[in-house]
């Protein structure tokens, strides 16, 4: 096997798993919203309210922040 | 993260960058002018001796407008709505802070050795990397200030999810630097030659069909991570902002985020079809470059939507006009470069004026009216006054966009004139036109094309002069408005 | 998977950069090597033409002038043998240009010669009538900078193997010891123009950019 033929089939192979990989998201982009877990609408908001004492929007993390990274 | 009341966002580095913007937009558009008018009136072109003629001064063109007007553009409202979207202020880190202006000085240093080295004639000529090697350095140097201060700012952000917007700054940032440092590999010949020479001088690391691949690769995608990429990401945050309407759909943009990371690299061959390089790349690159329609019409969709059911602000307020016409814009020059990047379209649009035509449509029509809302939507907030004049850009939109209009359509017509004009045989199979033929018959459209450049300039001087009155003149405000931006 | 690098900018830009940085390895890489294979005796460009490619370089010809003669009947006519990938192997950087204002030149040296282009150079519409291409009277005067180009031959003969002579030594001792050689050539050039404010330079020893641009011109073919 020449090193064409290797970079075809890498290629080729790449190419499906980064499409599997986008169609893929786009399914677990649904189905978190489905079951609830995330809002992803919601965050078109972090535009629009944007103020810097406003609250911030992301409450798509069910858990409790394990550090504070704000200092 | 405590409150505190007297915490406000701060925009000196959005300042500075406004201010440049403004400066290189006029320069950079300026020569613009000049040298499309050169090719209709060519004895304009003595008008500087050795340093006026139209080759010396197309990639001072170029570059003045891209890496000054454009890029300070991104920068400015970068240093503007990261902060926003993030809920975090440049005061809060005096690293951030000490990033950000570096950053500006920096900048200053390379754009003003970029104008004078371009003007001397010391140049690599690979489009769009056209600075030698000392440059170069500056430039990495500049541009990981840039993602050093980008990354700080996400490092302390209030908002935890990092809004679209903030996605494609990101990926500006990516690309560029990977693709910026592949491209400008080179070998300064005095070091090499033990002391021979003009220091400044390099040779390419790259040879012949090697380089023109790196070129394009990168070429193409300055146009991907400068033209597009950055602009979409204004456009998620200022159209939404002005308009007071949320992203139609927030999942459709991150999709169309991946699918332009994925897609576009690819593209880049279809600069090369019909040359040297090998088959299998160019018809990927055709592929590819069709396939790309998707993405960005995907994220131009999406933003027509968002207006729905407000389409009234269209009429009531020109800022909204600028930011559908950039959308717009943004699809026609999406569908036309796949459509020259067909095969056989290409072998007749490739190196004829068409080119040039599309470039136009999408760097005029889409990236400098997403800088000029940006910058209009901006200036309430960050000079806190009301914008000078309403009719004023009324009058800019509609003069720029006849501009850009007679733009592209004289190019349109003159790159295909001059696409058949080459190809065109008797019927003995001899070819009808000698070269020069295929010259002169485009001077109409070259004269049409150079009033475009004056109707633009005229925009572009209406828009320096609302912005300075905004500055000093204009009526001060006590609140920052939240949505649609007052102006007199 | 992706709840995590939606919380995490870092791995989130690693994972942007992977996927942009693939399609550029997997277009570009493999074919490098085979791609830079010249072809079969094919010459180095000389220290004159060098300077010559330099000022094509300074004064931006290629911001209107091809160098890449495509495969169709309609350019080969024009311009001669559609263009080779093993012909660039020494252009350091391409000059393919992206913009045919005016008409290729790949193979231009096949049916121009030195006095043509001195008439053109000079004053293009003295042989194109109805050209838009501006006169250069300037490379008449300049002074062709031949040390860059020298250290330019030096550059790609020590970094990137370019067969050149022995005499193409580091130093500037050895590129005062070269130079003779660059002006014999350049006397070669001047002697069929009739300018002669270059004949006298040239004589002094010294060559105008209109001499080396004119060699590089020659040499393309």
């Amino acid at each position: 096997m020449d090193i064409r033929e290797l970079q075809a089939y890498a290629t080729l192979f790449a190419t499906i798993i980064l499409a599997v990989v986008l169609y893929w998201y786009i399914v677990y982009l649904y189905r978190s919203e489905k079951k609830g877990e995330k809002d992803y609408e919601k965050l078109g908001d972090i535009a629009l309210d944007d103020e810097i004492h406003s609250k911030p929007i992301n409450t798509s993390d069910p858990l409790p922040e394990k550090k504070e990274r704000n200092k | 993260m405590q409150s505190n009341a007297a915490l406000e966002y701060d925009y000196t580095v959005a300042k500075l960058f406004t201010y440049t913007t403004i400066v290189f937009g006029l320069v950079g558009m300026l020569i613009g002018t000049l040298i499309a008018a050169q090719m209709a009136f060519p004895e304009l072109n003595y008008l500087l001796g050795e340093y006026g003629t139209f080759s010396r001064l197309r990639p001072l063109h170029t570059n003045v407008v891209i890496y000054g007007f454009m890029l300070s553009g991104i920068w400015a409202t970068g240093y503007y709505f990261m902060q926003r979207v993030l809920k975090v202020s440049m005061a809060e880190s005096k690293l951030a802070m000490f990033l950000g202006k570096f950053h500006f000085v920096v900048y200053l240093v390379i754009a003003t050795g970029m104008v004078v080295s371009l003007f001397m004639g010391i140049t690599t000529t690979k489009e769009y990397a056209q600075m030698e090697w000392p440059l170069d350095i500056l430039v990495v140097v500049v541009w990981v200030t840039w993602g050093l201060w980008m990354f700080t700012l996400i490092g302390i952000r209030r908002e935890k999810a990092l809004y679209i917007s903030v996605w494609y700054y990101i990926a500006t940032f990516l690309g560029v630097a990977m693709l910026y440092l592949f491209n400008n590999m080179e070998v300064p010949t005095y070091f090499a030659s033990g002391g021979v020479g003009a220091i400044t001088h390099s040779v390419s690391m790259y040879a012949g069909t090697n380089d023109a691949m790196v070129q394009w690769w990168w070429g193409h995608n300055a146009v991907a991570f400068v033209f597009t990429v950055p602009i979409v990401g204004m456009i998620y945050y200022f159209l939404p902002k002005e308009s007071g309407q949320a992203v139609y759909s927030y999942k459709l943009s991150l999709l169309s985020f991946w699918g332009l990371m994925f897609v576009y690299l690819w593209a880049g061959g279809h600069h090369l079809l019909w040359s040297t390089v090998p088959d299998w790349v160019q018809t990927m690159a055709s592929i590819f470059s069709v396939i790309l329609i998707l993405p960005s019409w995907g994220s131009a969709i999406n933003m027509l939507l968002t207006m729905k059911g407000e389409w009234n602000q269209l009429t009531e307020n020109p800022i909204i006009k600028f930011l559908i016409l950039a959308s717009t814009f943004y699809m026609l020059s999406t569908l036309e470069g796949p459509i020259q990047a067909v095969k056989s379209v290409n072998a007749i649009a490739h190196f004829t004026d068409w080119i040039p035509g599309h470039v136009h449509d999408g760097v005029l029509g889409w990236v400098a009216f997403m800088v000029f809302s940006g910058l209009y939507h901006m200036a309430p907030r960050i000079f806190k006054r009301e914008i000078y004049s309403k009719s004023l850009i009324e009058a800019q939109f509609w003069i720029q966009t006849t501009a850009v209009v007679l733009y592209f359509t004289s190019m349109w017509i003159a790159g295909i004139t001059q696409g058949m004009m080459w190809r065109a045989v008797d019927e003995y199979g001899n070819l009808m036109y000698s070269f020069i033929d295929t010259v002169t018959v485009l001077h109409p459209y070259y004269a049409i094309r150079a009033l475009a450049g004056v109707l633009f300039m005229i925009g572009l001087v209406m828009f320096a002069y609302n912005m300075i009155m905004t500055m000093a003149a204009s009526k001060k405000l006590t609140e920052e408005p939240q949505f649609r931006s007052p102006m007199a | 998977m992706f709840h995590w690098l939606e919380k995490n900018p870092f791995f989130f830009a690693v994972g942007v950069f992977l996927v942009i940085a693939f399609a550029g390895l997997v277009t570009i890489l493999p074919n490098f090597a085979e791609s830079a294979r010249p072809l079969k005796g094919l010459k180095p460009y000389t220290v004159l033409e060098l300077a010559g490619k330099n000022v094509y370089m300074k004064d931006q010809c290629i911001a209107c002038h091809s160098q890449l003669i495509r495969p169709f009947k309609a350019e080969t006519d024009r311009y001669g043998q559609y263009s080779l990938s093993g012909e660039y192997a020494y252009d350091r950087p391409f000059l393919w240009g992206s913009k045919r204002t005016g008409p290729d030149l790949h193979r231009v040296g096949n049916y121009r010669t030195t006095d043509w282009h001195e008439n053109h150079m000079w004053e293009p519409t003295s042989v194109v009538p109805g050209s838009i291409m501006p006169a250069y009277k300037h490379q008449f005067t300049n002074i062709a900078d031949i040390a860059t180009a020298y250290a330019e031959a030096v550059t790609v003969k020590n970094v990137f193997k370019t067969p050149y002579g022995n005499d193409i030594q580091p130093g500037v001792k050895a590129f005062e010891a070269y130079k003779p050689k660059v002006l014999a050539e350049a006397k070669k050039i001047a002697a069929d123009m009739k300018n002669k404010d270059v004949k006298d330079a040239v004589a002094a020893g010294k060559i105008p950019e209109i001499v080396a641009l004119i060699a590089y011109l020659n040499r393309l073919k």
